[in-house]
């Protein structure tokens, strides 16, 4: 039997980020696939990126990832979010075409050397002394291998819903993973039920759009990857449109039909992604909700209709789809559904999504419990790069609250665990200001090329971006003398006249400036691009702010940097209380910090820690 | 000052370690009714701290007339308390640092049970020179002390819970509670103004009001408002963890020794009617209503002049300065004098109460203002008590509102008022994802009040409040 180094069991947004983050840094890997037609398929709505998804791409791409080139290539319509409330939350968004997206990334892993491809089913986890040691398949094939990475998505004994047509397969018609759950059960893992859901796709040519508000996508922004020289123009737009009182009456009328509340649904759904009849149920005053409409694919007219995720029954998802102005004569070409899957508890992982429990074996995606494309991507990238690090014997990384989304991310998951689908939110990340898609270079391709994820050609581009913001940044403290363009420019954006000039520092610090529109009319410095004025000039604009959040990081740094060893037997130190070695001992905090984050341990007990370590 | 460990203000490990190693004042020594404020048959009165015994010499005497600091340790001894207001039968026990519950010398005194007879002997001992203990310090002493073993965490754990359970209960300190409340309804709020702010972020494209900057504007006025108005207590709180500090002047021979003795209930100036008789200041402490006054008397001063040569310009400023209250003292038979001016025009800027002293020989003095009080009848002491008292009564503390005695809760409702305040100068030309950076450490800052630092409550919030999504 051919032997791998790593396996990669699932080829979804965190399989093909990990597969890529193995083999990228020599792994010889395989990546087991139910069919490389669902490899990163799109199976809920057709766009990338979004408030802080946006970061977690380009975060993905510093760190020298896929998926942002990926989504770079095959823009529909792109947008930036937040514009107005401060760069700290812009937030790039892109519709993407699905089936471009999904053949795009089926070629690059194809295409990428030490990665093979194989249609079939991981069946049963092989350990040996508590290591991963080997895969067996469905097709009653084994593999011998150091590490397996379970990417399973939402497949894992999934079955979908809609009204009483219950279906045991995996989202879009594909099949499911049937035998998994039964091995990490054997392995220890608690089994968790989580749901959630998508909306119908109408056929386009069945939608009268004049009822519908047009959503134009931005010119002149940013990209997803750093690796990208010119975004693709937009070729698509999107509809905005509401449900009506007709609609309420309709879901209303029928919500003995409702999987969600006849008890059907047993799964826990998240909150931020609740489907049109929990939303009428919870927020009953409200009248009317608005819906997006949203192009799938330039192969065909198919349309993805955002807010109307339901699990009704088809003749009433019918009804409730003809009440929508425009929609009355709309054609389905997929019903609504939700899905139900098994889950692990994130808690039995390490930060380096290593599982405590078995060595070897690491856990991505929303088999984690969390829900998402781009969060999916994040833990793909750092558990397959964590176990081709570990393969290749060298120290796994841990990326922190403090340099990445993704490290609130993991953090979040593995020391707070969630009750619910997790969802990146830029709420969570506690220095949002630090954190900003625009540097997300500067925070992570240095740790990417350390690890030797980031290639070559990346690290030159980015070394030489760093450069040249240094040397912009000295530039910045210049004065500009007092001139009629100066006072004009500072007018334009609202501000008073500066007769005795002002340096470039202060210009960026006046509200509403913008280094690279300034320097466009003042002609301050040439030879730098947008990204690099940008940086610098944000840089100078909340230099105080910054600095703020910098204090911040430095007062917790101590307790992070305080280290607990892997193996640390909590119930050893005599006096912490039952309550606490039960949460310590099950989630194994690599920090103090981290302990002092898990919900249950006091600071009593950190302090009782503290003194025994 | 920050987290021992990380330096951090909002570390939950600091908020701990703050609470255990509150050291400001270890070195005080620490008077409660420790059977809480229930009509028990017996009470227990409690004084812990390195003048403990010596402040129960001046109480307590056994049958044998054996002070407390010639008991044996650790034998219960019948005998008497002497207060200003009775004598009762008593029992006393002594423990000898470091054999006691705290690991100080610490001193219990039984005595019949009824809040007056112990309350009697807790202000006693305020009157000599202890401290009303806060809630829950003895055990933190017994623990800084060693005497509870640090590994024994749910000990640890008590203590904390301690401390907000028995702010609830306790009748004295309804003070830290009312804080507590006010930090947390803070708290409350901006977690409100940060969800209706953060949803804005996370889902900028949904059917909901966002809120408006001049609206976020608006709430944070009225948050900062009412912290400000909080803070403005802290004056009167330090008063009541420090005590209040009184200076009597008033040219020779007005009776200031004799209303001294009168105040304290005991004989502690000599009162001769030479004028000048007493050649320096004295000093003594007395309580009003459980709060500790030490009052400085300035007897022998002749006239400003001779105030000034005798202490120095420096030191008579300091004296005035120093003081939070003047009691001018006036001689009610006769009128008033140019010298009487001229005292009264030297403390007149400061904080002060017009006495006519002498009420029992006759009532002559044109001073409408004054109170009437006969430091030989005793005629109008206690309603001067009771102004005194007046003076550093907040408003707040009347209607069962909050003081705040706490220098650390003080600071930490500074620093929060600093963001808010910070935030609304900010708002209308910044972008509000650097607002919600002040508003994020207001709130963790208040977090160090409440205990509460996290943000996962902002989240529940979006969830609970909006609706949103695909």
């Amino acid at each position: 039997m051919k032997n791998f180094d790593a396996i990669v069991v699932g080829g979804g947004h965190a399989g093909a980020e990990a597969s890529l983050a193995l083999a990228r840094t020599g792994i010889n890997t395989l990546l087991v696939t139910l069919t490389k037609e669902s490899i990163t398929f799109l199976a809920c709505n057709p766009s990338i990126g979004g408030t802080a998804k946006g970061h977690l791409v380009c975060e993905i791409d510093a760190l020298g990832g896929e998926m942002g080139k990926n989504a770079d290539a095959t823009t529909l319509q792109l947008r930036m979010l937040n514009l107005g409330k401060g760069p700290a939350v812009h937030s790039l968004r892109a519709q993407v075409d699905k089936n471009e997206y999904h053949r795009n990334m089926q070629k690059v892993l194809e295409h990428t050397p030490n990665l093979t491809i194989l249609e079939d089913e991981g069946a049963e986890i092989l350990t040996n002394n508590g290591e991963v040691c080997g895969l067996t398949t469905a097709h009653g094939k084994t593999f011998n291998c150091k590490a397996i990475v379970l990417c399973c998505g939402v497949y894992l004994n999934s079955r979908t819903i809609t009204g009483e047509i219950i279906r045991d397969q995996g989202p879009a018609g594909f099949s499911n993973s049937k035998n998994l759950t039964k091995s990490l059960i054997d392995l220890g893992f608690e089994i968790r039920r989580f749901k959630t859901g998508t909306p119908p796709r109408l056929d386009g040519a069945s939608i009268d759009y004049s009822k519908f508000e047009v959503q134009k996508g931005d010119t002149n922004i940013q990209t997803f990857s750093f690796l990208t020289k010119r975004a693709k123009p937009n070729t698509r737009v999107c509809y905005l449109g509401y449900t009506t009182a007709k609609t309420k009456q309709i879901i209303l009328d029928n919500l003995d039909k409702a999987p969600m509340y006849s008890g059907v649904i047993t799964g826990l759904g998240p909150r931020y992604c609740p489907s049109i009849e929990t939303k009428i149920v919870r927020f009953s005053d409200k009248e009317r909700h608005q819906i997006f409409l949203e192009p799938e694919t330039n192969d065909n007219n198919q349309i993805y209709v955002q807010g109307m995720s339901t699990s009704m029954p088809m003749d009433i998802q019918h009804q409730m789809i003809e009440s929508v102005a425009g929609l009355e004569n709309a054609k389905f070409e997929k019903y609504g559904y939700a899905i139900e899957y098994d889950c692990i508890n994130p808690l039995e992982l390490y930060p380096t999504l290593e599982s405590k429990k078995v060595k070897g074996l690491y856990f991505a995606g929303q088999i984690n419990g969390t829900s998402g494309y781009e969060e999916a991507g994040a833990q793909g990238l750092v558990a397959g790069l964590n176990a081709s690090l570990a393969i290749r014997g060298k120290e796994q990384i841990v990326l922190s609250r403090d340099n990445s989304y993704i490290g609130v991310l993991i953090d979040d998951l593995t020391t707070k665990g969630t009750n619910e689908p997790y969802r990146m939110m830029t709420s969570r990340a506690e220095y949002r200001l630090l954190l900003r898609q625009d540097n997300a270079d500067r925070r992570l391709t240095q740790i990417g090329y350390n690890t030797g994820l980031v290639s070559e050609e990346r690290y030159q581009i980015f070394c030489k971006k760093m450069q040249k913001i240094a040397k912009l940044k000295e530039k910045l403290s210049k004065t500009i003398a007092p001139s009629k363009e100066l006072d004009e420019y500072l007018e334009s954006i609202g501000e008073p006249p500066a007769p005795r000039g002002l340096t470039i520092d202060n210009l960026c610090k006046r509200a509403n400036s913008d280094l690279w529109q300034a320097n466009k009319k003042l002609k301050l410095f040439s030879g730098y691009s947008k990204a690099e004025v940008t940086e610098a000039g944000i840089d100078a604009k909340y230099e105080g702010y910054l600095r703020l959040q910098q204090q911040m990081i430095d007062r917790t740094k101590k307790l992070e940097e305080k280290k607990i060893p892997k193996d640390f037997d909590f119930s050893s130190i005599r006096g912490l209380r039952i309550e606490a070695i039960e949460k310590l001992n099950k989630i194994k905090p690599l920090s103090v910090g981290a302990a002092s984050r898990i919900s249950g341990v006091n600071p009593a007990d950190i302090t009782i820690l503290l003194m025994h370590l | 000052m920050g987290c021992l460990f990380c330096y951090s203000t909002t570390c939950k490990l600091y908020f701990l370690l703050y609470n255990i190693f509150d050291m400001e004042n270890l070195s005080d020594t620490i008077v409660a009714i420790s059977t809480g404020s229930t009509n028990g048959a017996i009470s227990i009165v409690r004084l812990s701290g390195k003048n403990a015994i010596e402040i129960a010499d001046g109480l307590f005497e056994s049958a044998k007339h054996k002070k407390p600091s010639a008991l044996p340790a650790r034998y219960l001894e019948l005998g008497k308390v002497k207060t200003k207001g009775f004598v009762e039968q008593a029992m006393c026990v002594v423990f000898r640092a470091p054999a006691s519950y705290t690991g100080e010398d610490l001193v219990e005194i039984q005595c019949h049970g009824g809040l007056k007879i112990a309350h009697g002997i807790v202000e006693e001992c305020i009157s000599l020179g202890a401290r009303l203990a806060t809630n829950g310090e003895f055990t933190k002493r017994a623990f800084i002390n060693g005497k509870m073993s640090l590994a024994s965490a749910e000990g640890v754990m008590d203590i904390i819970n301690a401390e907000s359970d028995a702010q609830v209960r306790a009748g004295y300190n309804l003070l830290s509670g009312g804080l507590s409340k006010i930090a947390s309804e803070a708290q409350d709020e901006l977690t409100d103004l940060m969800s209706e702010i953060e949803v804005s972020f996370d889902y900028p494209e949904e059917q909901i009001e966002y809120i408006t900057k001049a609206n976020t504007k608006q709430r944070l006025k009225n948050l900062s408002d009412k912290l400000q108005k909080t803070l403005d207590t802290a004056g009167a709180g330090n008063l009541i963890s420090n005590g209040i500090n009184v200076l009597i002047v008033g040219k020779p021979n007005v009776g200031k020794s004799s209303l001294l003795n009168k105040l304290l209930d005991r004989e502690r100036a000599i009162v001769t009617d030479i004028p000048g008789t007493t050649r320096d200041t004295i000093e003594d402490s007395f309580s009003i209503n459980g709060i500790k006054v030490k009052i400085i008397d300035t007897a022998g001063i002749h006239d400003t002049t001779d105030m000034v040569e005798k202490m120095g310009v420096d030191k008579a400023k300091n004296l005035i300065d120093a003081a939070d209250i003047v009691l001018f003292v006036t001689d009610a038979s006769k009128p008033l004098t140019d010298e009487d001016k001229k005292i009264f025009d030297l403390i007149k800027s400061k904080q002060h109460i017009e006495i006519a002293n002498k009420a029992d020989i006759s009532h002559n003095n044109s001073n409408k203002k004054a109170i009437v009080v006969s430091s030989l009848t005793g005629e109008g002491i206690e309603e001067l008590k009771q102004e005194i008292f007046k003076r550093f009564e907040s408003p707040n503390l009347v209607e069962g509102g909050v003081i705040i005695t706490n220098e650390r809760h003080k600071q930490a409702l500074s620093v929060a008022l600093e963001n808010i305040n910070n935030a609304i100068r900010e708002i209308d030309c910044q972008t509000l994802d650097l607002i919600s950076i002040d508003l994020k450490l207001a709130y963790s800052s208040l977090g160090e009040i409440t205990g509460n630092t996290t943000g996962e409550d902002i989240i529940d919030a979006i969830f609970s409040k909006f609706c949103l999504g695909k």
